[in-house]
C-alpha cells in the first residue's frame, strides 16, 4: 500500500519539475540564439533605409553594407544612386553631386568605351565596403520607380560579431533585421 | 560545550532545502530573467532628418511627388474625360494591366488579368478572350486584327478573338524579350529589349529587317530593360531610348531620321531619372505622346521635340514604372496605369472656334 503524499511533498515535486523545465527552456533558447546555423540579416522588402543600421551597430563602422545586385542593375549612365540628380548640372547637363556622403559607390565603364558621348557607355557600380557605413542613401535612391532597385543593405558576416541580441534589430522600427537559418552554411565570422 | 546551530540542524531538513527549494528558487529566478528580457524597454528609433526636396521631384521613398503647380503656357491642355476598368467598374482589373491599344471599329483593347478585353469608347466591354501565357503587350491593326506580344513570341487574333497565326520573334539561341508591338500596313514591328533593337516582320512572321542597330552602340541603351515602339501614319517608326533619355525616329528600312530629348530634373520638356521615357504613342496628327516614371506623367511633343502638353503626376500612381499609352481616332490619349489598374482617357481642351470647326 503506497503512502499518501503530503501537500508539502506535492509542492516540492512541482517545484522540481517546474525548475527543470524552465532552466532547460532558457538554456535551449540561449543555445538557439547563439547557434552558428542562424544569422542576422536585413530583409530588403521591409527595409526603409532609415539610417539606423549606420548608427545602431555595436561596431564603430557598421557591419551593414550596401551591395549591388548586378543582375538587376541597369548599368545606367545617370545612376540615381550614384549621382545626386537634383544637384547642379555641368555644361553637359550631368549632375555634379554624389549621393553617397562617403563616396563609397564607385563606377567604371564596362565594355566598349565612348569617350565623346558618356550616354553611349555602360557603367558598373561597386560598393567600396571599407568606406560604406550602411547609411542606405544609395539604396533609397535606387528604389523603383527612380531606379531598378538593384542596391540593398546586407549584414556582412565578415564583420558581424554575432551579438546575442543584435543592437540594430532592437532599434529597427520596421523589424527588417531578421534571424535567418543557415543550416550547414555557418559564416566564418570575423577574426577575433 | 554548547552545540552549534549547524550541528543541531537535522540532516533531513538540509537535504530538503537543497533538493526541494533550490530548483524552485532557480525556476523563479529564470522566469524573472526571461520576463525582464522580453519586457526590456526598447530605445526609441531615431529617424533620419528629411532632406529638403523641391516640388515635383522624387519623394522620401524614392517615389514621385506631385508638383506644386501645373506647367503653364503650353500650346495644349488635356482634361480627364473617362475611365475604363476603374475601381467602381464591373470590368475592373484585379491582378494586372500590362498593355493598351486602339484599333478598328473604334475599339480599345486592354491586356490584363490574362485576358484581352475589347471596350467601346464609352468603356463598355464588347468582348474578351484569353491571352497567351505571360503576354505583356499588344497592338491593333486597321483590319481589326490584334497582335499580342509575349516573351519571344507574337500571336495574331482576328477581330472576334480567334487565333489566326503566330511566330517566334527572336533568333536561334537569342530569344527575344518582346516589350512592345506596332503595326504599319503589312509590317509588324516588334521591340526586343533583350537585343535592344526593333525587329521588323511581315504578317506571316518573315523577318524584314532591324531598326535601331544603326547607331554607335548597335542598339538602344535600356537600363530598365524596356523598349517601346510606335509608328505614325507615314511609316515613321518612333522608339524610346531610355538610357539616353531620347525619343528616336527611324525609317522602316532602319535609316535614322532624328531624335529629341535629354536628361533634366527641372525643365518640363526634359526626361527625369535614370531612364525615360518608358512608353510612347502617336496621335493621328503626328504628335508624339510619352509616358514617364519616377515623376509619373504623360507629355505631348511635336516630332521636333517641342513640348505641347503635360498631363501631370496627380493622375497616376507615383510608384508606377510604366504608363502604357494609346491614342484614339479623335486624338484622345488613353493612359493605362498598371499600379492602379485603370485606363484614364484624356481629351484635348479645344477653344470654342476649334470646336465649331467642321
Amino acid at each position: 500500500m503506497s503512502e499518501k503524499s503530503t501537500r508539502r511533498q506535492f509542492i516540492e515535486g512541482s517545484c522540481r519539475v517546474l525548475g527543470l523545465v524552465t532552466v532547460g527552456g532558457a538554456a535551449g533558447l540561449l543555445t538557439q540564439r547563439t547557434s552558428a546555423n542562424a544569422v542576422y540579416q536585413v530583409d530588403p522588402f521591409k527595409c526603409t533605409t532609415c539610417d539606423l543600421c549606420r548608427t545602431s551597430c555595436v561596431l564603430s563602422h557598421s557591419a551593414v553594407k550596401a551591395v549591388n545586385d548586378f543582375e538587376k542593375c541597369g548599368y545606367c549612365m545617370l545612376c540615381p544612386a550614384y549621382m545626386d540628380v537634383l544637384s547642379k548640372p555641368d555644361e553637359r547637363g550631368i549632375p555634379t553631386g554624389k549621393v553617397c556622403p562617403q563616396d563609397a559607390l564607385k563606377r567604371r565603364v564596362v565594355g566598349k568605351v565612348d569617350a565623346e558621348d558618356p550616354n553611349n557607355n555602360y557603367y558598373e557600380y561597386v560598393v567600396d565596403e571599407a568606406l560604406c557605413d550602411g547609411c542606405g542613401k544609395c539604396v533609397k535612391a535606387c528604389m523603383a520607380p527612380a531606379g531598378n532597385g538593384s542596391l540593398r543593405l546586407e549584414i556582412r558576416y565578415s564583420r558581424c560579431v554575432e551579438c546575442n541580441e543584435c543592437a540594430i534589430q532592437i532599434a529597427c522600427p520596421d523589424r527588417a533585421i531578421v534571424r535567418v537559418a543557415t543550416p550547414g552554411m555557418a559564416p566564418a565570422g570575423p577574426a577575433r | 560545550m554548547e552545540p552549534t546551530d549547524r550541528e543541531t540542524t537535522p540532516v533531513s531538513v538540509r537535504d530538503r532545502i537543497w533538493k526541494a527549494w533550490l530548483p524552485g528558487v532557480a525556476a523563479v529566478g529564470a522566469l524573472a530573467a526571461l520576463v525582464a528580457g522580453s519586457l526590456r524597454l526598447r530605445p526609441t528609433p531615431r529617424a533620419a532628418p528629411p532632406r529638403p526636396q523641391p516640388a515635383g521631384t522624387p519623394g522620401p521613398a524614392g517615389q514621385a511627388a506631385a508638383p506644386a503647380q501645373p506647367v503653364r503656357g503650353l500650346a495644349r491642355t488635356y482634361a480627364q474625360s473617362a475611365v475604363i476598368g476603374g475601381a467602381a467598374s464591373p470590368d475592373r482589373f484585379l491582378r494586372s494591366l500590362t498593355g493598351i491599344a486602339f484599333g478598328a471599329a473604334e475599339l480599345v483593347y486592354v491586356l490584363g488579368d490574362d485576358e484581352i478585353r475589347a471596350f467601346e469608347s464609352r468603356g463598355i466591354r464588347v468582348r474578351s478572350w484569353r491571352a497567351p501565357e505571360h503576354a505583356g503587350c499588344l497592338a491593333a491593326g486597321p483590319d481589326g486584327r490584334v497582335y499580342v506580344g509575349s516573351p519571344d513570341r507574337v500571336d495574331i487574333y482576328d477581330a472576334g478573338g480567334a487565333h489566326v497565326t503566330g511566330f517566334t520573334a527572336g533568333e536561334k539561341d537569342k530569344p527575344a524579350d518582346v516589350t512592345a508591338v506596332a503595326v504599319f500596313g503589312t509590317d509588324i514591328l516588334v521591340a526586343d529589349a533583350s537585343a535592344r533593337i526593333v525587329r521588323r516582320f511581315g504578317l506571316d512572321g518573315t523577318p524584314r529587317g532591324l531598326i535601331g542597330n544603326q547607331n554607335k552602340t548597335g542598339g538602344f541603351i535600356l537600363p530598365n530593360r524596356s523598349l517601346d515602339v510606335g509608328v505614325d501614319g507615314r511609316g515613321v517608326v518612333y522608339a524610346t531610348d531610355t538610357g539616353r533619355h531620347q525619343v528616336t525616329a527611324w525609317a522602316l528600312d532602319g535609316t535614322p531620321l532624328g531624335k529629341f530629348g535629354k536628361f533634366g530634373m527641372s525643365a518640363p520638356e526634359d526626361f527625369v531619372g535614370c531612364c525615360n521615357p518608358v512608353n510612347l504613342a502617336l496621335t493621328p496628327d503626328g504628335k508624339v505622346v510619352t509616358g514617364e516614371k519616377m515623376v509619373a506623367r504623360v507629355k505631348v511633343y511635336e516630332p521636333d521635340g517641342t513640348l505641347l502638353a503635360v498631363i501631370g503626376p496627380e493622375h497616376f500612381d507615383p510608384s508606377t514604372t510604366h504608363i502604357h499609352l494609346a491614342v484614339d481616332s479623335r486624338g484622345r490619349i488613353l493612359a493605362a496605369d498598371p499600379v492602379r489598374r485603370e485606363v484614364k482617357i484624356f481629351s484635348l481642351n479645344q477653344s470654342p472656334q476649334e470646336r465649331d470647326r467642321p
